[in-house]
């Protein structure tokens, strides 16, 4: 593709280190988000409802509390700005093969190739904002030819489709907005230059003299003579993903909130890599730093689809009892497999290949692991080691044809030989002496009292008497 | 009989109905074939009705109540139809099931007591199992638990099979068949049909002769058993 034919997307969160921070906390009191600047603690960004009552980005932390007491603030996580910015480019990712960070806040992407997919540029930006909006986040959005020009037109939402307007645009620009050096920001106001137009109308060797070789470099990439080197970005090989509550608590409800907006990022995550999920780790951390609760979905059939899901969690959610307030979340799809899309019947037009691992997966959310089994033959000797439970679905031949009672007591429990009336007899079952356990057994079958059909043994070795095995019913 | 005949369009209306038992012949429901033809034709409604609610009551657990639904189980599972056995009292053998013809992956076995109910409603609730069987946990089953089981079997072609405990009494219930089982094992229908008094002997289908020798134990009764032959005793 050549440098002409492209075309430029930037997505900027103006307000990313608030976001970051504070996650899903978007509604409710003040909030602010502070850094220490030279020593000291200062807000570097407000909510709304802050900035209402007073609060101001750069006001000392202190000065911020005097004037608004309920004002929430907490430091800067520059780990969860990356982590959200991440989760900005997955959104790109969806729209364009061509993306690439611009850390601190802005992601870029390829949309030149990409525009007829949703027919046409504005319906594809409009998607990616009600996107962004859905997973909470508000972007700004900018589009020019080139990459570094769409990274600075995107903190001013402004667009432009090709090189003339670009110039133009980016000429009528501030010089304090192209975020330079301090040493190049006072030098140019020491030249008395405010306007990008004013610093391109410089010749370029006088440029190079007063402000440095690389600011020329920088407006020639500004300006697409020049391509930036980005680098391409990929969606991570394994999905991890941490959220935090607004409020710490044991209500389902609200975690299901939270669990909702997580399930969607994964969605997209696995979209983007065409994979479906087959299990899930989840991890409730507790706000006192106890033990959380940690456990596992898994899926019969890997897929994605978020209802059943957030069923299947709710149905875990039910069965686990919390012993105090969990503050987060962490998902991790530890394994996935590639997706199949799901087939129907074509005689009865009903979707059994996919609903029949959905009831499997809601029964065994409930009923763990041990409630719910398959049953096994296993190639034994002994009858109470000649089956196992199996998960449900496991296909195992039988080749063992020799009588056996519909069914088995989980161990032979012994009884009176007098109580019972031999009828068909016997087998004889001599094994296990090769692993400690051998026995020798004559089996029959008898009739008790209750005119039930037993089936049960006298043991020669290595007790002596009589048991019940099992019961023809 | 001295009743007088009720209209000719009332009557439609009512027959109509498959749920309600006017102390005589029901209309049929649509049944599924227990898989042998003399119970077929003495159960009352030409086997086992499809999505309804069939209780049994054996005199004491394990009198046969596993071996009368083999058949049915075997060709369910073979049409992928799945079938649960919820909370069974013990550990249904896979050799006997295998032979009797059930495919094993397609059987499952609910071993959680606690949510047995729930879990039975759920198979029937989906339409995708072949056949439900529930052993209810010890203690006293209630009404309503049993009532939306009912509701739950409707929705699905599943026949639902409930195995009460000697010591537990059926809730009163709008269970299509209610089927005791004595001893021998011997069938008898306590509700769902016209009042015959017959009695339907099931014989030991479910015991396989042993391969070779040793008959001298076997009595007149078992001598002629396996899978097809059983016999209406009359009584």
């Amino acid at each position: 593709m050549t440098q002409g034919s492209q075309l430029w997307a930037g997505l900027h969160c103006p307000d990313l280190p608030l976001k970051a921070v504070w996650q899903l906390s978007s509604i409710g009191g003040p909030l602010a988000v502070h850094d220490s600047i030279r020593g000291q603690a200062r807000l570097l960004q407000v909510n709304a409802v802050a900035q209402q009552n007073g609060a101001r980005p750069g006001q000392s932390l202190g000065q911020a509390l005097a004037v608004l007491p309920q004002l929430q603030s907490r430091p800067r996580c520059r780990l969860a700005e990356s982590r959200m910015l991440e989760q900005m480019a997955l959104l790109a990712y969806q729209h364009s093969h061509q993306v690439s960070l611009a850390p601190p806040d802005t992601v870029l992407l390829e949309v030149g190739g990409s525009r007829r997919l949703r027919g046409g540029l504005e319906p594809l930006l409009d998607a990616l904002r009600d996107e962004a909006l859905s997973s909470g986040l508000q972007l700004r959005m900018g589009l020019a030819p080139a990459a570094s020009a769409a990274c600075l037109l995107a903190r001013h939402g402004l667009r432009v489709r090709d090189a003339a307007a670009m110039q133009r645009t980016i000429g009528q620009l501030a010089i304090d907005h192209l975020m330079l050096k301090p040493n190049q920001q006072k030098a140019a106001s020491d030249c008395g230059l405010h306007r990008v137009s004013e610093l391109t109308a410089l010749p370029r060797a006088e440029r190079a003299r007063r402000f440095g070789a690389d600011m020329n470099r920088h407006l020639d990439e500004l300006h697409g003579e020049l391509s930036t080197p980005l680098a391409q970005w990929q969606p991570s090989e394994v999905f991890e993903l941490r959220l935090e509550l607004p409020v710490p608590t044991v209500r389902s409800d609200a975690l299901m909130f939270v669990f909702n907006r997580a399930l969607d990022t994964l969605g997209r995550w696995l979209e983007v890599r065409d994979q479906g999920l087959n299990q899930l780790n989840v991890r409730l951390e507790r706000e006192d730093g106890g033990s959380g609760s940690t456990f596992d979905i898994g899926l019969a059939r890997p897929g994605f689809d978020l209802d059943r899901l957030l069923e299947l969690i709710q149905l875990k959610l039910d069965g686990i009892k919390l012993a105090g307030d969990i503050d987060a979340i962490k998902l991790n799809a530890d394994s996935t497999a590639e997706r199949r899309p799901a087939q129907s019947d074509l005689l009865d037009g009903t979707n059994r290949s996919d609903a029949w691992p959905a009831l499997l997966d809601r029964l065994g959310a409930r009923l763990g692991e041990s409630g719910l089994s398959g049953l096994a033959p296993t190639s034994d000797h002994r009858p109470e080691n000649a089956w196992t439970w199996v998960p449900p679905g496991t296909s195992s031949p039988c080749r063992d044809l020799r009588p056996r009672p519909s069914w088995l007591l989980p161990a032979p429990r012994p009884c009176r030989r007098e109580h019972l009336v031999l009828e068909d007899g016997p087998e004889r079952i001599e094994s296990g002496w090769w692993d400690g356990q051998d026995c020798l057994r004559d089996y029959w079958i008898a009739r008790d009292r209750k005119g039930r059909q037993l089936w049960v043994f006298q043991e020669h070795q290595p007790r002596h008497g009589w048991f019940v095995h099992g019961l023809f019913g | 009989m001295h009743s007088p005949q009720p209209s000719s369009s009332l009557n439609e209306l009512l027959s109509q109905r498959t749920d309600l038992w006017r102390g005589r012949r029901r209309p049929q429901a649509r049944a599924l074939s227990s898989g042998r033809a003399d119970l077929d034709r003495w159960l009352p409604d030409q086997g086992w009705p499809s999505g309804r609610l069939i209780e049994l009551m054996p005199t004491c657990l394990g009198l046969g109540e596993l071996g009368l639904l083999l058949p049915v189980m075997a060709e369910q599972t073979r049409a992928a139809r799945p079938v649960m056995l919820i909370a069974p009292p013990w550990i249904p053998c896979p050799q006997r099931l295998a032979r009797a013809g059930v495919a094993l992956d397609q059987l499952v076995v609910v071993r959680d007591i606690h949510h047995a109910f729930w879990a039975a409603e759920q198979g029937l609730k989906s339409g995708l199992c072949g056949l439900v069987m529930l052993w209810p946990p010890k203690g006293r089953v209630s009404e309503r638990s049993v009532r939306r089981l009912q509701l739950a079997a409707e929705k699905g072609p599943a026949p639902a099979f409930v195995c009460y405990r000697p010591d537990q009494s059926a809730p009163p219930s709008l269970a299509a068949l209610r089927l005791s089982i004595h001893p021998g094992p011997t069938l008898q229908v306590l509700r769902g049909g016209a009042c015959h008094n017959d009695r339907f002997h099931l014989g030991h289908s479910n015991v396989i002769a042993w391969p070779g020798t040793r008959r001298a134990f076997r009595s007149a009764a078992t001598a002629t058993s396996d899978d097809s032959a059983a016999s209406v005793a009359r009584r």
